[in-house]
């Protein structure tokens, strides 16, 4: 809003702006120089790499490329890392909402202290319950599954969903649902053909947060997938570390392709993006 | 507001009591169905597991073997009076606290400089949020090759530059590693969190800063008294919020160090994942994992506490 009434003031460039505007491409070039070194490096071999670290790249030769899916397990990480964070989003949408609304409709002093009990959760670190999980998941058959990093995500997330839906619900009007009730509309119906769709901003917001962060994750995949698993994308990148120390070439090319995803994300949805990134911090 | 919610339904209903008291608890119970999937989830994944790891911190056990005995507090005190534990505790401090400080404070130089622009404002929102699209994971794993001693791109510039004594073995020196780490984890812009701040700013009303210039004000009395007091929700929530994060920095720990050298670079979370997982001390690592709890739980409400006090006081 204020930045379309700033435009109509129609200024003229000013000396200041454009050396903020230098400022600002100088501070991102320099916090992009490692990812734009591992791009340039994707594009070279070992040798050349390590005979001229700071060399550009003679050509735009994609053999690191298909190497890094012929040569190593990358190309079942990345298939692992699709379906974890797909599967967690979709039952989180599953099930988060329909709570966060349960929980706001149920009244009295339940609902306090249900909404608590979640919240609780925010101040818990994925380290105090990992522990028990792994000796759990080992006892039910689950460990080493894609299921297990699922579920154990579902239930990190679960907080701050709760946090982020019932605050959205308290500002949903309540005269609709209970138009749609008379109707004889059954609950259910009534959640998702009438209230789901209202809270639309908010889930866009849930989803592309929880997406980036759970494609990034490392730990909890690191815990939970031993190596009778592929791995994420990132356990396969940090086995690779491990193992492959004269392949620099293909780590850099491995690193690159996992950013692809969100950048892709990114530039698909960039409105929800910056909106979605202050929905939940500027009400806090 | 509770009470309200509570009596409505009944209201609706209205007619004899027994009725009425049926719908009300038939609502809640349906309610309750609408809640129980996430629940059930909830409690087996994070509540249940998490009061298992306060009984498995009393034992001996090694996460393998089934049998175990309870040892009462010996954890908790061979934790407190180990010189490895408190260096990792020391460790997560300058990582952790130290990082949450100096991002905010990039982040928000970022969202002033922002401010200032009146062309191209979207363009540039745009790039500097670009970089908080690279996870620390990743961001980690290129560096630990950029600081190769051979045939890193920092050394081979320093000797590029004529500076062969300052190429270092960056992460190998227990002198500087942790500086190193630190360096790396701050090496960003604070994407999320200079939006954050710039939508907060925009939000500060213009009137009041054009009052205050009026008044006489300098352009840092400007910013003292009126830009940054209409800021400390922002800078309440985004603390908080990355304090918390901070105890538990273990990526680029676990990439770049794995703890290393020996155990110089250790923070909390990754001497909770070595003890607890790669030295088969279990019962040892849940005990360590409870006092990270203590200290997250105590840092998550005394922050609020004190930067809520200072909000009012604004």
């Amino acid at each position: 809003m204020s930045e379309s009434k700033r435009r109509k003031e129609k200024r003229r460039l000013t000396p200041g702006e454009v050396v903020v505007m230098a400022v600002l491409s100088v501070l991102v070039l320099a916090v992009s120089f490692p990812v734009l070194y591992a791009l340039l490096n994707s594009f070279r071999s070992y040798a050349e790499i390590t005979k001229d670290p700071m060399g550009l790249p003679t050509g735009l030769s994609f053999e690191n490329y298909a190497r890094l899916f012929q040569t190593t397990d990358y190309g079942e990480a990345l298939v692992n890392t699709l379906v974890i964070t797909v599967g967690t989003l979709v039952l989180l949408i599953a099930i988060v909402p329909m709570a966060a609304w349960g929980i706001e409709r149920i009244g009295g002093r339940s609902s306090r202290w249900i909404y608590l009990l979640f919240i609780a959760g925010l101040m818990i670190p994925f380290q105090v319950r990992m522990i028990p999980l792994v000796s759990s998941m080992n006892q039910i058959g689950l460990y080493s599954t894609l299921t297990s990093v699922i579920l154990v995500h579902l239930g990190g997330a679960a907080s701050f969903g709760i946090l982020l839906y019932c605050s959205f619900i308290k500002g949903v009007p309540r005269e609709v649902e209970e138009a749609a009730e008379v109707d004889g509309a059954g609950r259910l119906r009534t959640f998702w053909s009438i209230v789901f769709p209202m809270l639309l901003p908010v889930t866009s917001a849930f989803v592309i947060i929880q997406a980036l962060s759970l494609w990034n994750d490392f730990f909890i995949p690191l815990v939970f997938l031993d190596s009778s698993s592929a791995g994420t994308i990132n356990v396969a990148l940090s086995r690779m570390v491990g193992l492959l120390t004269s392949q620099w070439e293909l780590i850099y090319t491995g690193a690159i392709l996992a950013i692809v995803p969100s950048v892709i994300l990114f530039a698909a949805f960039q409105r929800y993006f910056i909106k979605g990134m202050s929905i939940g911090a500027v009400k806090g | 507001m509770t009470a309200q919610l509570a009596e409505r339904p009944a209201a609706v209903s209205g007619g004899r009591a027994p009725a009425r008291a049926r719908r009300f608890t038939r609502h809640r119970a349906v309610m309750l169905l609408f809640i129980a999937p996430a629940l059930i989830v909830y409690v087996l994944m994070v509540i249940a597991p998490s009061v298992q790891s306060i009984q498995l911190s009393l034992t001996n056990w090694d996460g393998i073997n089934p049998a175990y005995d309870y040892v009462g507090l010996a954890n908790y005190r061979d934790i407190l009076t180990s010189d490895r534990f408190w260096n990792a505790t020391r460790n997560t401090l300058i990582l952790g606290l130290g990082s949450a400080v100096i991002v905010n404070a990039i982040a928000l130089g970022v969202a002033l400089l922002l401010d200032k622009l009146h062309h191209a404002q979207g363009f540039f929102r745009t790039i500097v949020y670009l970089p908080a699209l690279v996870s620390g994971f990743i961001a980690a794993t290129i560096w630990k090759y950029m600081l190769n001693f051979n045939f890193g791109a920092v050394n081979t510039i320093l000797r590029d530059l004529g500076f062969d004594d300052a190429a270092m073995d960056w992460l190998g020196d227990n002198e500087i590693v942790v500086g190193v780490l630190l360096f790396i984890i701050c090496f960003t812009l604070g994407g999320n969190t200079a939006l954050i701040y710039l939508a907060n700013l925009q939000s500060v009303p213009q009137d009041l800063v054009e009052a205050a210039k009026i008044d006489g004000a300098s352009r840092g009395q400007v910013f003292r008294y009126v830009t940054w007091p209409m800021l400390a929700g922002a800078v309440t929530v985004n603390m908080t919020l990355m304090m918390i994060a901070g105890w538990t920095i273990f990526d680029q720990v676990m990439v770049l160090t794995a703890g290393g050298p020996g155990f110089v670079s250790e923070t909390m979370a990754f001497f909770i994942y070595k003890v607890g997982f790669g030295e088969y001390r279990a019962g040892y690592g849940s005990a360590a994992a409870i006092v990270l709890f203590i200290v997250v739980m105590a840092t998550t409400v005394l922050a609020n506490r004190y930067m809520r006090s200072r909000e009012v006081q604004a």
